[in-house]
């Protein structure tokens, strides 16, 4: 119950912080920019309006995570808003998975919000063979942003605002290139393979959650991948969350 | 395997129960118990380390108010922080109700407030009252009607809809306390309740302090306005250097000082004063009249009769009680100088 309550009271402070505003805002203008430049991209206009929408949802999202994600429990801890929560019969597990809770739950919004305005244009354009692909990587972009936020609650709970947001940059690009390092790793002698092997293997697979060209391209991804890369999802962050929460009950709160 | 304490110290533990069990057989007695109860913080850059609080042996009984004194950095906001969670013991233990501090459930007879507390700007004062009930187990529609309810007791019922952001010092200090009743806790622990307030924000808290004390709660709170502590509290505890110096009742410690007795005279009266008398005055003169103050209150009945028999008009005869201030100030005073190894919380 009591990890419910901190996930709503999230929740609500994300969405009453003019920065979602603004995220929602540049995502409406991005579509727009898609369809001036549309008639420039030699009949592939389409193509570059679901590319374009999707790379705007993830991106703007990860902008959420790192301006929101990264300060939630260090602001607390900062302004002391933590001690009116945690002198109440609240576990500090249940206070980090309901601010990873509500911060996710929010990102959903953005997500759904954006997803939709998207949808409706390629309808609106006559080009709904698109939607279910771009359904697919709508959902796998929120599942992608899910484990974002789990390392940046992780973050938060250990470090300072600005440091969590370049640890949780550094995760991101680590993540997005988890493959080539692995390629990487095939190729370094000795020590090196082991090294970049277990960098890979602890960074988060992040091209798992990449089903942009796919519909760019009007196609859709498999539903064993789809479910795959929920279960990775749910894992990872359980995994992320549950280091966090062994970190975060020992500390003490000045 | 020793304890956390015991490899920073070097020390050995002082046998006291381990955290987990009350200790001793009164333990229902006692709203709160700590028995060698100590944080010391080690700096992980330099692996130094410091003390916050050392082996507080300290019982709080069921209804009564107990005022936690000390000068910056004593000790006190540690103690309270580690009662209610925000801080680890590092050795000893502490009990709310029979509860170990260390679980979760032992705060679920708590309200408290912090030194000066922080809230969510986003928030009305309704919705951080109501979040404040839930968060301590009162179900939707109750923790809703009481935060309304709390609103108009605290004279904040007009700034409803209004954002915290918006609210002054004294409005925020007053939310916080009505934050740490809402549940009705049998227990409340309050760190400088009346600081930054008002005199009327002071008689408000002060009142509100009473009621709960006249319905039977538990109350454990800092403070440095002493004139509030001597009103309101049954027994005080001075802590200094992180450690406790003296637990006793506040009749107690005002009593127990030297009775000193002001006796004052019209005018300027000038009689030659036996040596024996003078010895025991100081006179201090005053605009209309002489003030003479006798140390010794026991010699009371000889001054007086010589002062009338030398012809004195005596305006007024007045017993001068030791303040708790007097009492605190010189604990304080008696106390070892601060040293390096310590850190406020």
């Amino acid at each position: 119950m009591s990890t419910w309550l901190i996930a709503h009271n999230t929740f609500r402070e994300a969405m009453r912080d003019r920065l979602l505003v603004g995220v929602i805002a540049a995502g409406a203008v991005l579509l727009g920019v898609t369809q001036l430049l549309g008639p420039l991209a030699m009949g592939e206009g389409r193509r570059l309006t679901v590319d374009f929408g999707l790379s705007g949802i993830s991106w703007l999202g990860l902008l959420v995570v790192l301006l929101v994600g990264t300060s939630l429990v260090a602001k607390e801890l900062e302004r002391r808003t933590i001690f009116n929560l945690l002198s109440r019969p609240i576990s500090r597990p249940s206070y980090l998975v309901g601010k990873w809770a509500g911060l996710s739950a929010t990102l959903g919004t953005v997500v759904l919000s954006m997803g939709v305005g998207l949808c409706a244009l390629l309808v609106v354009r006559g080009d709904r063979v698109f939607v279910p692909g771009v359904l697919q990587a709508m959902v796998l972009a929120g599942l992608e942003l899910m484990v974002m936020t789990s390392l940046a609650v992780m973050c938060s709970a250990l470090s300072t605002p600005v440091l969590s947001a370049l640890y949780t940059l550094g995760f991101y690009i680590v993540g997005q290139w988890s493959y080539d390092l692995r390629l990487l790793a095939a190729k370094a002698p000795g020590l090196l393979h082991g090294l970049l092997e277990i960098v890979a293997d602890l960074a988060p697979n992040l091209p798992l959650f990449n089903a942009r060209t796919l519909a760019a391209g009007g196609h859709m991804t498999s539903w064993e991948h789809m479910g795959f890369a929920l279960a990775y999802a749910v894992l990872y962050s359980g995994c992320v969350l549950g280091l966090a929460a062994a970190a975060f009950e020992s500390r003490d709160f000045k | 395997m020793p304890s956390t304490d015991d490899r920073l110290t070097g020390r050995p533990a002082p046998d006291h129960p381990a955290p987990g069990r009350p200790a001793g057989d009164d333990a229902d007695e006692c709203a709160v118990r700590a028995a060698g109860l100590t944080k010391l913080y080690r700096n992980p850059w330099t692996l130094k380390v410091t003390r916050g609080l050392e082996d507080l042996d300290l019982e709080v009984r069921r209804g009564e108010v107990m005022g936690y004194l000390g000068p910056n950095g004593a000790g006190k906001t540690t103690t309270l922080k580690l009662l209610t969670g925000l801080h680890k013991p590092t050795r000893g233990g502490a009990w709310i109700f029979g509860e170990s501090i260390e679980t979760t459930s032992s705060r679920r007879r708590i309200g408290f407030l912090p030194e000066q507390p922080y809230f969510y700007d986003y928030l009305t004062g309704p919705e951080y009252l109501e979040l404040a009930g839930r968060l301590s187990g009162l179900g939707g529609r109750e923790a809703s009607d009481r935060a309304r309810q709390w609103m108009g007791r605290i004279g904040l019922g007009a700034a409803e809809r209004r954002r915290l952001r918006k609210y002054s010092k004294g409005m925020l200090q007053r939310l916080g306390l009505a934050a740490a009743l809402i549940h009705e806790p049998d227990l409340l622990l309050l760190d400088e309740p009346m600081s930054g307030l008002d005199p009327l924000g002071r008689r408000d808290v002060r009142d509100l302090l009473l009621e709960q004390r006249s319905r039977g709660v538990t109350v454990l709170f800092s403070s440095h306005i002493l004139p509030d502590v001597e009103m309101l509290c049954d027994r005080v505890a001075i802590v200094l250097e992180g450690r406790l110096s003296r637990v006793a009742r506040v009749g107690e410690l005002v009593s127990g000082g030297p009775h000193r007795v002001e006796i004052r005279c019209d005018g300027r009266p000038v009689v030659a004063m036996p040596a024996a008398i003078a010895a025991l005055l100081t006179r201090i003169e005053r605009p209309e009249e002489t003030a003479f103050v006798l140390e010794q209150g026991e010699r009371l009945d000889e001054v007086l009769r010589w002062m009338l028999q030398a012809g004195v008009r005596l305006r007024a005869v007045t017993p001068q009680r030791s303040s708790l201030e007097d009492l605190y100030v010189a604990a304080a005073q008696a106390g070892v100088e601060p040293s390096r190894d310590r850190r406020p919380a």
